[in-house]
């Protein structure tokens, strides 16, 4: 069995062999074996498990985590707090990135103020959270928000600036009365920005959430984080990590799903031409 | 017989047909730049007028007005006798550039004018679907616009001005972007439309080839600030087969003419 598609007269893209998805799906998993297998290795081999840990005692540390129902307790604190945060943030910044970036005079008006908030690392606000919304779950709903908020509100402000005046304006000419301009011109026109935005926020919704169990929390995956770096157990760190990576693996996984049955019209692929009159 | 019409000066004894648009003395200036005029030109109904100049001599300017999105500086325009001072709904504007909706289908696209302006939903449907095939789109109604071609484009730009039968087309140099072999084509299809239509039809270009094979009278513009220099009556008889005309020993005479007139240095 080759592992190479079979190349047709008609591919115009160079001589590169390209691959069938099944080889890749394969190849990839080899390659995340290996890199397991050579962390292990290293592991017992040069003794480094107590910086890296191993896969072994990674599994047996979520294994225990999970046991103990405490996995479920905290994974549902932490995606409470991303999922809150995320919602209130990408409807927020959606909003104000686009009332600001379709009304130029509000949009110039507060520009200033804008650009010196987006210099500011937003990560150091953190502490004051603590002090405006306590130690609970609002702070870390807030805090996530509040990332997520500037993300979206960024792009979308600045994408939905660049529309073109004249399609405005061709469109007043086709009877359009303010209304429609704004629901069938620059909310359509905005989604793809805010869409943009939004997955862009999406990872910062989780960062959120982990950084304020990190400055002050009691329960929630980034505490676990914490506490285990405080006791040294390394193992239990990674599991924390993976737990991490999976979630984010899945929401992007949604997000892309619900885009591409939102935003259909981006991925109409190919040029449709007219049967040629002679 | 053409050539008589250009010893002739080219004045018909009356028109008795309605004026749709008179520009009495318009002029336009953008902030101290005087662009424009003063213009005085009427448009009867039913007419294809071209208009040429060098650019920056306020051919579109001229458009804008009658369009309602741009106030002459001084003096007035009248459409249909009333004045425009404000967006005009009457129009059909087209202009090289396109502005489809990427979002939108080939259909919707051409629908929106409709959806605007509240026609019924079955009336809708059929004006849609008689827009497409007039314009040759049949078939390519659920294609996004990123699929199609540049000629195409233009098409349905025409398609969706034509969904709502303005009295009066607008045009920009629709053609512009299009290669000389389509352009040709393009040209024998809005003759066509308007022959069907009986709307009138204001043409914008500076190419003059278009402007003969096209209309029934053109007018030169001068060099900034633009004003008509010199108006032809295009006496070549219709209806025009667009590649035929050029051939006609009259069409070199106009070009000719039109050439002097247009001063091109």
């Amino acid at each position: 069995m080759s592992m190479f598609a079979k190349q047709g007269g008609k591919s115009r893209t160079g001589r590169l062999p390209s691959l069938v998805p099944e080889s890749v799906a394969a190849i990839q998993m080899g390659i995340a074996l290996f890199a397991l297998l050579a962390w292990e290795t290293v592991a017992r081999l040069f003794r480094t498990d107590f910086w890296t840990s191993s896969p072994s005692n990674v599994m047996v540390e979520l294994w225990r985590w999970a046991a103990s129902g405490l996995l479920t307790s905290d994974l549902q604190l932490t995606l409470t707090e991303a999922g809150l945060g995320f919602l209130i943030g990408s409807a927020v910044g959606g909003l104000i990135g686009f009332i600001l970036g379709w009304n130029r005079l509000l949009g110039n008006l507060f520009e200033p103020f804008i650009l010196s908030f987006y210099t500011l690392p937003k990560i150091a606000l953190a502490p004051l959270f603590v002090l405006w919304f306590g130690i609970g779950i609002t702070n870390k709903v807030m805090f996530s928000g509040m990332l997520v908020f500037f993300m979206v509100f960024f792009t979308t402000y600045q994408g939905t600036r660049q529309v073109d005046r004249d399609l405005v304006e061709n469109a007043r000419l086709l009877g359009a009365q303010p209304w429609d301009i704004w629901t069938k011109i620059a909310l359509p026109y905005s989604a793809v920005w805010v869409f943009t935005g939004i997955r862009i926020g999406l990872p910062y919704a989780l960062i959120g959430a982990i950084v304020g169990e990190f400055v002050a929390a009691e329960a929630g995956v980034g505490f676990r984080i914490k506490e285990a770096t405080s006791f040294f157990n390394t193992a239990a760190v990674f599991a924390g990590l993976i737990i991490l990576m999976v979630i984010s693996i899945i929401l992007l996984g949604i997000l892309k799903f619900v885009e591409s049955r939102a935003l259909g019209w981006q991925s109409a692929k190919g040029s449709i031409q007219p049967e040629t009159q002679t | 017989m053409g050539m008589t019409a250009l010893t002739m000066p080219p004045l018909p004894a009356h028109d008795d047909r309605e004026t749709v648009i008179d520009f009495q003395g318009v002029v336009a200036r953008f902030g101290g730049l005087h662009a424009m005029g003063p213009t005085s030109l009427t448009v009867k109904r039913g007419e294809f007028l071209a208009i040429v100049g060098p650019s920056g001599c306020g051919k579109s300017t001229l458009l804008n007005m009658v369009a309602g999105t741009l106030k002459p500086s001084e003096g007035t325009v009248r459409y249909k006798g009333e004045l425009v001072d404000r967006i005009n709904h009457n129009v059909g504007y087209i202009t090289q550039k396109n502005f489809c909706l990427p979002w939108r289908t080939v259909e919707a696209n051409v629908r929106l004018p409709l959806e605007f302006r509240k026609h019924p939903k079955a009336e809708t449907a059929a004006r849609v679907a008689a827009a497409l095939e007039k314009v040759g789109l049949k078939g390519f109604e659920q294609a996004y616009p990123k699929q199609l071609s540049g000629g195409m484009l233009q098409r349905v730009m025409i398609a969706r001005t034509l969904a709502y039968s303005p009295d009066l087309y607008l045009m920009d140099e629709p053609f512009g972007s299009l290669d000389a072999q389509l352009r040709t084509r393009m040209h024998g299809e809005l003759l066509k439309l308007w022959q069907e239509t009986g709307a009138t039809f204001v043409f914008v270009t500076h190419d003059l080839h278009e402007a003969i094979t096209l209309a029934d009278r053109v007018v030169v513009m001068s060099k900034r600030p633009g004003r008509p220099k010199l108006v032809v009556d295009i006496d070549l008889a219709r209806p025009r087969d667009v590649i035929d005309v050029q051939s006609d020993p009259a069409f070199s005479a106009y070009f000719k003419r039109l050439w002097t007139a247009l001063d091109v240095h």
